[in-house]
């Protein structure tokens, strides 16, 4: 079936988002057809400004709509600590928990041969530089605990031999399988506690 | 563990077969091609997640359905109702317990613990060391969680790893090499892990087998599973087999592929210490097959404290009459058992006075 060409746009567009299919692009297209006028343009104004004040931190690559995010330029952060993530995600759920004053760094991904993603695709360099130039005295590694997550793990503990900070990993509080983004905020409180000092105490 | 019911829809031939089984031997009976051993493969399905003839589920959906729904009633202390539903459309499998949905596969092994004999067994003993693995990795992941998910993270750091040579063979990058060591610690702790596990099992799992021979075949021949790793061969710490990584390292990339851990272990089969493999003769093989799996059986039984269901897979045609019907006999003492067989005039007596049941199987629905 040959749709009119605006429409079969907004489908084809809509069926680039992760998860979503040719038919529910195609229920969300006429969803948007169908609404009054003003709402789409509050939709589409809000996408643009998504793209154009949304920025990622110039110190950790958390979301920021500045130069520096929340937790960069937070008055009451302690920024000895580094608390490293995979994903922005991570982040929001660990900050959820009010558990944690020091600062972040996402890496934004994790090692992944088989996806190509080697060192250098991941901020990896940029979170050497900084305990390198920053006051840091501890890293928390709070990578999922999965194939991927652990072998980065190992590569920064490895990386940081030569430095004199303490690297700790949190407790396997979050299950195999289970991404701490999924976890329940009390899950992520005690892992957190419960972290374990792995090298140069 | 007991199937007390099973209900098939759209599920191969099966279009829509509702079946109430016997707490002890179900024998199932058709032609070729009818649908019998799709219950066995159906009742695998429930307890693995997985066909045993590594079909696709989009293989297990029947023709021209939009998808297939497994569903039984299943009795292990407590009664559960399990079903595992696939929609084509969505290209997804579900699996429920009790209307939960389950999405860790490490929370549905071993919970029902089952046990599969097919003639497709013949492979384990004469087949590749692959074979083998599968084999034992299939018993102790029934039996322990925790190995089960170290051999899934195992098979992932071995796919990583292998990807991750041959990037260094292509591009001899210092930032790889440096990548390779973090690699190389991922598969020592987890290949560590597994082969300590193996060694371990195998002492405890000599014991069974003997047993088996005694019990099931009753032959006073004296089975032995060795095991062949670099753990057995002086490799048997981290450090060790570091060090082995780091000597053959330039091999490795030049080959691109992982060439120690696990993943190469061999299980070697000795009937009265001879190479079952090089010495054995057709009647040797079988035997060993069948203990192999009785030896599961009891295994899985004692370090669970579940009986498993036993499922045989047309494996009467193979053997004689005369031990068919002694090992019929002999599980019907010990738990439920599924057994197809084309044909059925030999063991009719096993049915009428022991509470089995038959069922009779013509093109995926059953006979009156
Ligand atoms: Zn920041």
């Amino acid at each position: 079936m040959s749709l009119i060409e605006p429409l079969e746009a907004v489908i084809e567009e809509f069926s680039k988002f992760p998860g979503i299919g040719k038919k529910t692009a195609y229920r969300l297209a006429i969803y948007l057809l169908r609404r009054p006028a003003k709402d789409v343009t509050r939709f589409t104004d809000s996408v643009t400004s998504l793209k154009q004040k949304v920025t990622f931190c110039k110190r950790c690559f958390n979301l920021a709509e500045g130069d520096y995010c929340m937790v960069c330029s937070g008055l009451k952060r302690d920024g000895s600590k580094i608390c490293v993530v995979e994903d922005i995600t991570d982040v929001m759920a660990i900050e959820r928990t009010h558990e944690y004053d020091g600062l972040y760094h996402v890496l934004g991904g994790v090692l992944s041969p088989l996806s190509g993603v080697g060192p250098e695709d991941i901020k990896l360099y940029e979170l050497f530089n900084r305990i390198r130039e920053e006051n840091v005295k501890e890293v928390i590694l709070a990578l999922n605990p999965d194939t991927e997550g652990d072998t980065t793990s190992m590569y920064i503990v490895r990386n940081l031999k030569e430095t004199d900070v303490r690297i700790s990993r949190i407790a396997r509080g979050i299950p195999i399988g289970g991404d701490i983004e999924f976890s329940d905020d009390a899950t992520i409180s005690r892992a957190l506690k419960g972290r374990i000092t792995i090298s140069n105490e | 563990m007991i199937v007390n019911s099973l209900r098939l829809k759209n599920f191969r031939i099966h279009k829509n077969s509702i079946f109430n089984f016997s707490e002890k031997l179900n024998f199932i009976v058709g032609g070729n091609g009818q649908g019998k051993t799709t219950i066995l493969e159906s009742i695998y399905l429930i307890c693995t997640t997985k066909s045993f003839k590594s079909s696709s589920d989009s293989e297990l959906a029947g023709f021209e359905s939009e998808g297939y729904e497994v569903s039984a009633t299943v009795s292990e202390k407590t009664e559960s109702d399990v079903k595992v539903i696939y929609l084509r459309d969505e290209k997804k499998k579900r699996y429920l317990r009790d209307s939960k949905n389950i999405t860790r596969i490490s929370d549905i092994i071993g919970k029902f613990p089952v046990v599969l004999l097919t003639p497709a067994d013949s492979e384990i003993t004469h087949g590749y060391a692959t074979e083998r693995r599968r084999l034992i990795d299939s018993i102790i992941s029934q039996s322990s969680e925790l190995y089960f998910e170290i051999l899934m993270d195992y098979s992932k750091t071995v796919k990583q790893r292998a990807a991750l040579l041959n990037m260094i063979r292509e591009k001899r990058l210092s930032y790889l090499f440096d990548e390779l060591d973090a690699w190389d610690e991922k598969l020592v702790k987890e290949g560590m892990e597994l082969m300590k596990y193996r060694e371990k099992f195998l002492t405890g799992f000599n014991e069974y087998v003997t047993d088996a021979f005694r019990q099931v075949v009753e032959l006073k021949e004296t089975p032995v599973i060795r095991y062949d790793s670099i753990y057995v061969n002086g490799y048997d710490t981290p450090e060790k087999f570091s060090e082995l990584l780091k000597k053959n390292r330039d091999k490795e990339i030049y080959r691109g592929v992982n060439l120690y851990g696990p993943h190469r272990d061999e299980f070697l089969f000795y009937l009265n210490d001879k190479l079952l493999k090089s010495y054995g003769s057709q009647g040797q093989h079988k035997t060993f097959q069948v203990a192999l799996r009785f030896a599961q059986f009891f295994y899985l039984k004692q370090i669970l404290n579940r009986t498993p269901v036993f499922l045989l897979d047309d494996v009467f045609g193979e053997l004689d009459q005369n031990r068919s019907v002694k090992i019929s006999s002999f599980l019907s003492e010990i738990g439920q058992a599924f057994i197809t067989l084309t044909d059925f005039s030999n063991y009719q007596s096993l049915v009428s006075d022991t509470g089995n049941s038959c069922f009779n199987i013509e093109e995926g629905k059953i006979r009156a």
